[in-house]
């Protein structure tokens, strides 16, 4: 008959406990390693295997490279069109030299789509950044190997 | 004679209401066409396709692994389901082993995924029916779960973590801890939402005896999960045609008396006690070992057609897999439950009132973007 | 005082007549403003949120920021509507809801309050005419959901006005005066009428919630059905006397309420205006509290529970109170 006093008496439990708000851009929330925002790129690592490019679901990634006079081959230009991204993770997962990685970058909003076409500068300065932000993850072992490194990629 | 307009005392007229596309209760892009009189429905049409975005064609150009973000956005309250049952039809195709860890890795994140998209039906529905607290309190144990998929995958929403032939992740160090931490706190919370609706006179009052039909019914509308279970049939795909390690855990597979919107609404919460003790059980049992079996580098299924269906949030979750021996499907078709179970509304409707009109479109529980595809 | 009655109007009295109703007003104003405040903030912290909190300290000038915001906004007027009802409806709506605090005794020295021999009856004749300013409203728009929430609203309230009236009618028999001045001595005199008037309590608690039209009984305005009911169409300032029609009368109820059954005023050490107060925010302050628990009614069921169980509950109450009035 009176279940309903049960429910306000529930209400009145949560009342006094601790809230769970977030104050967000004042108070910043804590993505874990294996977070998935917009990309950051190692320019120097990238050999132009075309890959991700081949792999990406939606093909919004475009890649372009020279053979150096070294016979090295050189990124030239790496866009992704941000616009139709849709964070899969896939272009990471098949990467073999991991030149391509998630950030944790992940406010985009922009007046203009013309905005989200990512070139390779704005990738490695995302990739200068998340260095920035989480100097941890790059600690180097003994051996000079970065070591956290790992840990966000597939087996 | 008949009365002409000017002698009938009062003139009615029957009312066409549009409910939605955009609507506070269609819980996305859903249009109803209602007709109406007063606030009795006369009759009733659901129009779909705003969210269409033509998921099975666009599969029909890309290969199975690439697939798998796709199936994040059909049903994107329960992404792991979806990425599950693309994977394990690929996998019954092709005859993989998937390596142990991984099915026990699978087991806990598509149980931990059942459990977040129920409460996130009983936080909707009693937003629907007008309690708003609810709504709130769900999304802080479904942020819980969201964190744990965060931590283990790196997305909160689509998260692509099920491959073919096992998962792309191991757990991070510590999260089966955290797994296994969450179950209490989640224990507690199903008894504070029992506390706090399933006693509430005005709420069985809206939701007793609402929206019921019967077994047959449900049957000859292809109807399955909760909404079929609700009538009374025990029908589980874990139980009754296990996939994947479900023959090794023991739960119940709780069922309802009337097959009315109390009882679906009841399950839900019975389900996320079973679910838990799947999870329980998951996590004792998980073995060490490698997380993804040997796969090809290019997946090619073998010329022929496929078919399996898991027991998903919302009802049988199947893919049907047409191939021709390369790397894509020639055809895919999925089977989505929600868009089956919303095929009954139009009669459930019928002569109820406005009111019952959310009451029983809620408890029918179905995701826009699984209906759309 | 109050020989503003019985007295033929003087130029001085006039003045006086205007001060205070445009104290009261400013007083209604502020608090209805942390009313909403309050509001959002204990049913923040109910669900486990912290309300808001950006605009001035602890966000204390936020609805001040959000009736400033209303009122620079574009005032839409539907085409298809019916111009003059739908501009006068808000009006409408309004002016009672403002007129019936003149009655509500506020503090034991009466600075501006109306000695009205009548004045439960002047309140509920008052608050009725509201309904016309919602259903016209509702009509006028020319939308269907608002057209549904009008009516809605239309019969809720006229349901809810009966048992309303007939649980007064049982406090007036006890003091033995419809003035709620001389309601409230007779209690500061005896007890509080709440606890003879127990069950006439719990039927007023019920039916001026429905009064009120808040949850579980918000069906004109239910978002989840009707989008926003009745003024679903209205924008900008029109829109802001809706809403702060709402909250006026959520003010005036919570005086009635403290005036009918917590004797108003009256308490001891601490002076009336306090306890009056105290009374009115405990009422206000429970209504949130059910509104963050309940869901809502279904509106065939609303008016069974009116017809069926509020009425006669009051009757039952009506005639105890009758008779225990003369036996004792």
């Amino acid at each position: 008959m009176f279940g309903f006093l049960k429910g306000l008496g529930v209400t009145l439990r949560e009342l006094p406990k601790h809230k769970v708000t977030l104050q967000y851009p004042d108070v910043r929330p804590e993505w874990p390693e294996r977070f998935r925002g917009v990309h950051r790129l190692l320019v120097d690592e990238c050999i132009v295997c075309n890959q991700c490019a081949r792999i990406c679901p939606t093909d919004c990634i475009s890649l372009s490279g020279t053979r150096g006079e070294d016979k090295k081959i050189r990124l030239d230009t790496f866009d992704i069109n941000f616009d139709t991204c849709i964070l899969c993770d896939l272009c990471t997962e098949v990467c073999p030299t991991e030149a391509i990685l998630m950030s944790d970058t992940f406010e985009m909003a922009q007046y203009s789509r013309d905005n989200l076409y990512l070139d390779m500068h704005w990738l490695h300065d995302n990739e200068l950044r998340y260095e920035r932000n989480h100097p941890e993850r790059f600690q180097k072992d003994a051996e000079g190997n970065e070591a956290t490194e790992t840990a966000g990629e597939p087996q | 004679m008949a009365l002409t307009d000017q002698q009938q005392p009062i003139r009615t007229e029957e009312m066409l209401l549009n409910v939605g596309p955009q609507h506070p209760s269609t819980h996305g892009v859903f249009r109803l066409v209602v007709k109406i009189s007063g606030e009795t429905v006369l009759d009733a049409e659901p129009v779909i396709g705003y969210l269409h975005r033509g998921t099975e064609k666009l599969a029909e150009d890309l290969q199975y692994n690439q697939i798998i973000p796709y199936t994040d956005r059909l049903d994107y309250l329960a992404s792991m389901l979806n990425n599950y049952a693309l994977c394990h039809t690929v996998e019954e195709a092709l005859g993989l082993e998937v390596p142990e860890r991984a099915e026990y890795l699978r087991v806990i994140v598509m149980e931990l995924q059942r459990i977040a998209s129920h409460l996130l039906f009983i936080g909707t529905y009693l937003l629907d029916l007008g309690a708003m607290s609810p709504f709130l309190y769900v999304f802080q144990e479904r942020e819980r779960i969201v964190q744990l998929f965060n931590e283990i995958c790196g997305a909160r929403l689509t998260y692509n973590y099920v491959r073919v032939g096992g998962v792309k992740y191991d757990a991070p160090p510590g999260w089966l801890d955290k797994v296994r931490a969450f179950i209490p706190f989640m224990y507690e919370r199903i008894q504070m939402y029992d506390d706090l609706i399933t006693g509430n006179e005005i709420f069985l009052r809206r939701v007793r005896g609402i929206g019921v039909f019967d077994t047959e019914t449900a049957l000859a509308f292809g109807m399955s999960g909760i909404n079929l279970r609700s009538t009374g049939f025990r029908w589980d795909l874990r139980k009754n045609r296990p996939y994947s390690i479900y023959d090794r855990f023991e739960f119940d597979v709780p069922v309802g008396e009337h097959g009315d919107c109390y009882d679906r609404y009841y399950l839900h919460l019975l389900e996320m006690k079973q679910s838990l003790r799947i999870v329980e059980q998951a996590l004792d049992g998980i073995p060490d070992g490698p997380t993804l079996g040997k796969v090809p580098k290019i997946i090619r299924v073998p010329a022929g057609e496929y078919y399996s269906g898991i027991e998903g949030a919302r009802g049988e979750l199947g893919f049907y897999i047409v191939s021709d021996g390369k790397d894509k499907p020639y055809r895919l078709k999925i089977r989505k439950p929600s868009f089956v179970n919303l095929q009954l509304l139009p009669d459930l409707l019928r002569g109820r009132n406005m009111a019952d009109l959310i009451a029983i479109l809620g408890a029918v529980d179905i995701v826009l973007g699984e209906v759309d595809a | 005082m109050w020989n503003w009655a019985t007295h033929p109007i003087s130029g001085l009295s006039f003045l006086g007549m205007v001060i205070g109703a445009v104290v009261i007003l400013l007083l209604t104003l502020l608090v209805v403003m942390y009313s909403i405040y309050w509001q959002r903030k204990l049913i923040g912290w109910i669900q486990l949120r912290i309300g808001p909190n950006r605009v001035g300290p602890f966000g204390l000038f936020q609805t001040a920021a959000d009736v400033l915001k209303l009122l620079i906004k574009e005032d839409v007027i539907p085409s298809k509507a019916d111009r003059v009802l739908f501009l006068i409806a808000p009006i409408l709506a309004f002016v009672p809801a403002f007129t019936v605090l003149a009655v509500i005794p506020m503090s034991q020295h009466h600075v501006f309050t109306a000695n009205v021999s009548i004045g439960a009856l002047f309140y509920l004749a008052l608050s009725a005419i509201t309904i016309h300013g919602v259903m016209l409203g509702g009509w006028a728009s020319n939308n269907k959901y608002a057209l549904i929430g009008g009516m809605r609203s239309a019969a809720q309230m006229l349901s809810y006005e009966i048992p309303l009236g007939m649980s007064v009618v049982g406090v007036v028999l006890m003091a033995g005066s419809i003035n709620l001045n001389d309601i409230v001595i007779a209690q500061s005199r005896s007890i509080w009428y709440f606890i003879p008037q127990i069950l006439g309590f719990i039927v007023f608690m019920i039916a001026s919630t429905a009064e009120l039209n808040r949850t579980p009984f918000d069906l004109p305005e239910a978002e989840s059905e009707l989008v926003a009911g009745y003024h679903t169409e209205y924008t900008g300032f029109r829109f802001a006397f809706f809403m702060l029609t709402e909250y006026v009368y959520l003010f005036a109820m919570a005086g009635l309420f403290a005036t009918l059954f917590l004797g108003g005023w009256s308490g001891p050490f601490l002076p009336g205006w306090l306890w009056f107060a105290l009374k009115v925010f405990l009422y206000i302050s429970i209504q949130f509290w059910i509104q963050a628990t309940m869901p809502r009614m279904r509106v065939d069921q609303l008016m069974t529970f009116s017809w069926k169980v509020l009425l006669p509950l009051a009757l039952f109450n009506l005639v105890i109170t009758a008779v225990l009035k003369a036996v004792v």
